[in-house]
């Protein structure tokens, strides 16, 4: 083999391989650690917390029947669809903080029969959600408030809809959309983990 | 060789047309198309689950069999202090909003599709847990059909 042929090679073969390096993660979140709290007060911090196992992770506000109930269902549905693994991490953050106390999140979730492993509820300080929230490309608003009968204001948040997937070495693997992705495409890139 | 380019020429020039009419169909017509029977049914109703003091949605489809359009024009339930027709709709940016439905026509011979991501009920401020397996009752008011009170089963 002469020297070019050999240097073709090698050219070829490095360039696949930074190629495969950056078309597998999104976003890499190990440089970051965001100190949070599960819906059992247990603090939480991400990402350190959750590494070494695949992390699906979705983004709710309770007072969302909807939209974000669609994304929570999705990840409970994942957990069927994959025989109910006990290796994968299935966490919801909330952006609403303010509302969504820990106590709040553990009445979510016992509403969906979640308030168990793998399944986790996340808030957090205002701060350090408003940080989470702009790193993984989340954004909400307030779109509508009004005050009921009993004096209790109603309110309504314009909010990105996503679940992210995040491999066992904390880079972002997969951003889907939450609510309308079909759960067998989470769980067949969950697969290839 | 000069066949098959051709044609795959046609079909790329002819597919895009072939999808953007059926969204154009879709979005004319909302969730109508023709049906056959008598008077308004409520179908496949169901609800999320939710907390005391939070939130919940209901779905189900309504098939109007009439000759005449009708339009629900309210909803009422035991299970939350506030009952009302709402939808989720997309907003810039991948963004999701939802607003208030006051009143919604079921053209004749049509189906409208209460769904996750679209037209639901919003059961706003909960008197009771909704927990999965069990169901709530819910009434929808139309101008032609009077109550029509309904069982919807609780799901996540």
């Amino acid at each position: 083999m002469n020297r070019f042929k050999l240097s073709l090679i090698i050219l070829i073969f490095s360039l696949a391989a930074l190629s495969g390096c950056g078309s597998s993660a999104l976003d890499d979140y190990n440089d970051v650690s965001f100190n949070l709290v599960d819906q059992n007060g247990q603090d939480v911090t991400f990402p350190d917390d959750f590494k070494g196992q695949p992390l699906v992770l979705g983004f709710v506000y309770t007072n969302c029947p909807d939209i974000c109930s669609f994304i929570t269902a999705n990840l409970y549905k994942t957990w069927v669809e994959l025989e109910e693994p006990d290796d994968i991490h299935f966490v919801i953050a909330t952006f609403d903080p303010e509302r969504d106390t820990p106590k709040v999140l553990k009445n979510y979730a016992e509403a969906f029969n979640m308030d168990r492993p793998p399944f986790r509820f996340l808030t957090g300080p205002e701060d350090e959600i408003e940080a989470f929230m702009q790193r993984t490309g989340v954004r909400s608003q307030v779109s509508y408030t009004r005050e009921i009968e009993n004096g209790d204001d109603l309110y309504f948040l314009s909010h990105t809809d996503k679940i992210l997937l995040i491999d066992q070495n904390s880079r972002l693997i997969m951003d889907y959309g939450g609510s309308m992705t079909p759960t067998h495409i989470i769980t067949e890139d969950l697969q290839k983990l | 060789m000069r066949s098959i380019l051709t044609l795959l020429t046609i079909l790329s020039l002819t597919f895009p047309l072939v999808t953007t009419g059926c969204q154009s169909d879709d979005e004319a017509t909302g969730d109508s198309e023709l049906v056959t029977g008598e008077g308004i049914t409520i179908e496949d109703a169901w609800a999320r689950p939710g907390s005391e003091g939070r939130m919940s949605a209901g779905y189900f489809t309504i098939i109007n069999y009439e000759n005449e359009s009708d339009t629900l024009t309210g909803v009422s339930s035991d299970v939350a202090q506030l009952t009302e027709i709402h939808e989720s709709y997309e907003l810039e940016g991948g963004m999701m909003g939802m607003r208030e439905v006051s009143e919604l026509i079921i053209p004749a011979h049509s189906t409208v599709n209460f769904e996750p991501g679209g037209l639901h009920i919003m059961f706003i401020q909960l008197t009771e847990p909704l927990v999965a397996g069990k169901a709530l009752e819910l009434t929808l008011v139309f101008s032609n059909s009077g109550e029509i009170t309904i069982s919807a089963e609780i799901r996540p």
